[in-house]
């Protein structure tokens, strides 16, 4: 028998991407989705591209799955800042220029340093319970393992590197530099695994139509003319690293570096996936480190009197 | 005629076991001497309160000039100019990372050594805090080191917070990982570290000094006279004011011995500590300005009261324990009253503040020369938040710091960045400290 308060927690997921493409913004929501059913953690969300209202979504849809939890859950829920990188600002995306949904993101104070984030949320996490999942340039990642002694904690805490094979060129030394000195395995999901898997556009106006101003629903709709499926580099990425024994994907190959291969039979079970923990509404939360009031103001009480 | 010849820095005046040192006086400045090579050293100092600050009392909702300041920091809104007001710095190792509740112990001994302590009650291990790094270098050229002060409860074994040791909760300078140096909280016993030789008193001259309660000023009396034939119209006045600085502090002193059988017996005192919190504030700050100005130290920790304590504050009429007070559950009259310790807090700050400013030392203040650091290693003191920690500096680091802003950094900008922009003015130049990611910008003058 496994006592609960002694088990690990699901795996801690940091997501590094550019938020450039309607496919971030649905792996971003699947990681929810996994977050809201306790089959993954939220660690970190970064941009990797100077784009503030890229970052405003991000807490955005942090907050829009939040809200379903109330009372002391509530007051004690930590909102980790979204990291986003510096830099000349990059063109606005156009799923997110007429978004206005509450956030806590005016400028780039608002935001944290990519690389100092994800050392710090990757410190928290239990011993090879984490997964990196980046899609976009690897710049942010790069940057992660410059600093000091971060190597060293790569390689305690994380199992496995995920890469989505969209948009690494942007940053092609960043990209080398990541794939010789990245500490744990790495899988890709080349190109070929987003267009085979495309996400259904028609599931936008279903799935997601419990919330009138869906947040991602929003962005897919501003992201291209309706109707369209998406391309799933990002979400095959997720999913792969919150369940990467589950099935879903065959591996290439053997070592460090292995790319994922479609398994036609599991196409379909894939895409309810994908749509399952996309558009899974959101669920109340338990504080991650809930704190024992009564004990502590009975441990208080203690101290006074014995100071009387 | 001018000559090249000065008053040694190193000047004391010696008399029946005393060795009083002398403030930065202009005798001490070679005539012919550049001005960079005869600047008034860089003192630094962290003044640490505990269980967090109500924020929103805290930061002011702009950035940049300092204009008017949130209700806590209020006390500090005349001296403005002088104080530079941080937003973000954060200290990761004092959060949890995996090693549940106890963040009051962690924050206390993770806010000067940059690292996470060990969860234990028998073993201590935290790091060299970065106060002793400078120490180690820049307190070769003084009589102490480094001072370590306090004002409550200097208890250092036990379980303080959730199976953390006393060490970590009543301390905050280590001096290797394993060795935290315990805060001085008696004023008379901080008195004669700083101005008594006592080891060198026989034991009849001791008995001779209690009987007579003689000032120790006397007893350099003659060396005083002598050296005050030499000196100029300014650094007579300086001289004479310090002297009566060190006659008001031993005056407290002994004000405070006989105010003893008023002590609130709800209240643990050690012998000659004052009743009251301001009164012993005022009188450890008075000798934290002698210990500068002097320059028997550059370098001073002091724990204002211990992390996590339930301290009631009677003076300002709150009987109610500090640390439970904390826990407000957004109750707007406990907030209220955190509040209002907070002031409190920052009211004896300000007149520290005020009396630095009034000090006059090179070309300026000794506040300028000086970067005392006030804050906390916990923001929300209701949730244990270790990020954009309530952190002001005052003073100007020897006038390197454009100093009357407020600057807000990104979010989860490490605290031991600020650690080591410190150490650069202080010049100890340390590539990498705790979890730093490189050195704070933006505080230059430039």
């Amino acid at each position: 028998m496994q006592f609960p308060i002694l088990a690990k927690p699901p795996v801690g997921i940091v997501f590094d991407s550019a938020m450039g493409r309607i496919d971030d913004v649905l792996a971003l929501a699947m990681l929810h989705g996994f977050d809201g059913k306790d089959q993954a953690r939220i660690a970190a969300v970064c941009v990797s591209r100077a784009d503030l209202q890229a970052a405003q979504f991000c807490d955005a849809l942090g907050r829009f799955y939040a809200s379903a939890t109330s009372g002391p859950a509530a007051m004690f829920m930590r909102f980790a800042p979204i990291g986003l990188a510096d830099g000349k600002p990059a063109a606005a995306s156009v799923m997110f220029s007429k978004a206005a949904y509450a956030n806590a993101v005016k400028n780039i104070n608002d935001t944290a340093d990519p690389a100092t984030l994800i050392r710090n949320e990757l410190m928290a996490q239990y011993d090879q319970n984490a997964a990196v999942v980046l899609s976009g340039p690897a710049t942010d990642l790069a940057k992660l393992l410059d600093m000091q002694g971060v190597k060293e904690w790569i390689a305690r805490k994380v199992r496995l590197l995920c890469v989505a094979d969209n948009g690494l060129q942007a940053d092609a030394a960043a990209a080398e530099k990541v794939f010789a000195e990245w500490p744990t395995p790495i899988v890709t999901a080349g190109r070929e695994i987003g267009e085979a898997l495309p996400f259904p556009g028609d599931s936008i106006e279903k799935d997601f139509a419990y919330e009138n101003a869906h947040p991602v629903a929003g962005a897919y709709r501003a992201f291209k003319p309706m109707p369209y499926d998406a391309p799933s580099w990002a979400m095959a990425a997720m999913l792969y690293a919150v369940h990467p024994n589950d099935g879903y994907f065959k591996l290439s190959g053997t070592g460090h570096h292995r790319e994922l291969i479609v398994d036609p039979e599991q196409k379909d079970r894939i895409i309810r996936t994908y749509i399952e923990m996309a558009s899974a509404k959101p669920v109340p939360r338990k504080p991650r480190h809930p704190v024992d009031e009564k004990k502590d103001e009975k441990k208080d009480e203690k101290k006074v009197e014995a100071g009387k | 005629m001018i000559t090249k010849k000065s008053l040694p820095r190193r000047t004391f005046l010696r008399g029946m076991g005393t060795a009083v040192a002398l403030p930065f006086l202009d005798a001490m400045v070679p005539a012919l001497a550049s001005a960079t090579t005869t600047k008034p050293p860089v003192r630094m100092a962290f003044v640490y309160v505990p269980n967090g600050i109500i924020m929103n009392g805290w930061n002011p909702e702009y950035e940049g000039t300092l204009g008017e300041l949130p209700r806590i920091l209020k006390p500090l809104e005349q001296y403005s100019q002088d104080i530079t007001l941080f937003g973000n710095l954060t200290h990761n190792t004092g959060r949890a990372l995996l090693d549940g509740a106890g963040d009051h112990g962690r924050c206390c001994a993770s806010y000067l050594t940059g690292v996470q302590p060990r969860k234990t009650v028998i073993d201590i291990k935290a790091g060299v805090s970065f106060d002793q790094i400078v120490a180690n270098q820049v307190g070769k050229a003084t009589r102490f080191p480094s001072l370590e002060l306090g004002m409550e409860d200097a208890r250092q074994a036990g379980d303080c917070d959730s199976g953390y040791s006393c060490a970590y909760t009543n301390n905050l300078a280590w001096k290797s990982e394993t060795q935290p140096l315990p805060p001085v909280l008696d004023p008379r016993a901080l008195f004669e570290r700083l101005f008594g030789n006592g080891l060198a008193l026989t034991p009849a001259a001791r008995a001779r000094e209690n009987l007579y309660r003689r000032s120790i000023l006397d007893f350099v009396s003659d060396d005083t006279r002598k050296l005050e034939t030499g000196l100029g119209p300014t650094d007579r006045r300086k001289l004479d004011e310090y002297l009566s600085s060190i006659r008001e502090i031993e005056r407290q002193i002994e004000k405070a011995e006989k105010d003893n059988t008023q002590i609130d017996p709800h209240m643990e005192k050690p012998y000659g500590v004052p009743a009251d919190f301001a009164e012993h504030f005022k009188l450890m700050s008075d000798m934290m300005t002698v210990a500068f100005q002097s320059d028997l130290t550059r370098v001073i920790t002091f724990l204002v009261t211990h992390e996590g304590t339930s301290r009631p504050y009677r003076e300002i009429d709150i009987p109610d324990g500090h640390h439970p007070l904390t826990h407000h559950r957004n109750q707007p009259d406990l907030i209220e009253k955190v509040t209002q310790i907070n002031s409190y807090h920052v009211r004896q700050f300000a007149a520290w503040i005020a009396k630095l400013r009034t000090i006059r030392e090179g070309d300026g203040s000794l506040l300028d020369n000086c970067m005392i650091v006030y804050g906390a290693g916990l923001s929300d003191g209701n949730r244990h938040l270790h990020e954009d920690l309530p952190t002001l500096i005052a003073g100007r680091g020897g006038s390197h710091f454009k100093s009357g802003r407020r600057i807000v950094y990104r979010k989860e900008t490490p605290m031991c960045n600020l650690y080591l922009a410190m150490m650069d003015r202080m010049g100890v130049h340390v590539e990498h400290f705790g979890d730093s990611t490189g050195r704070l910008d933006a505080l230059d003058l430039t």
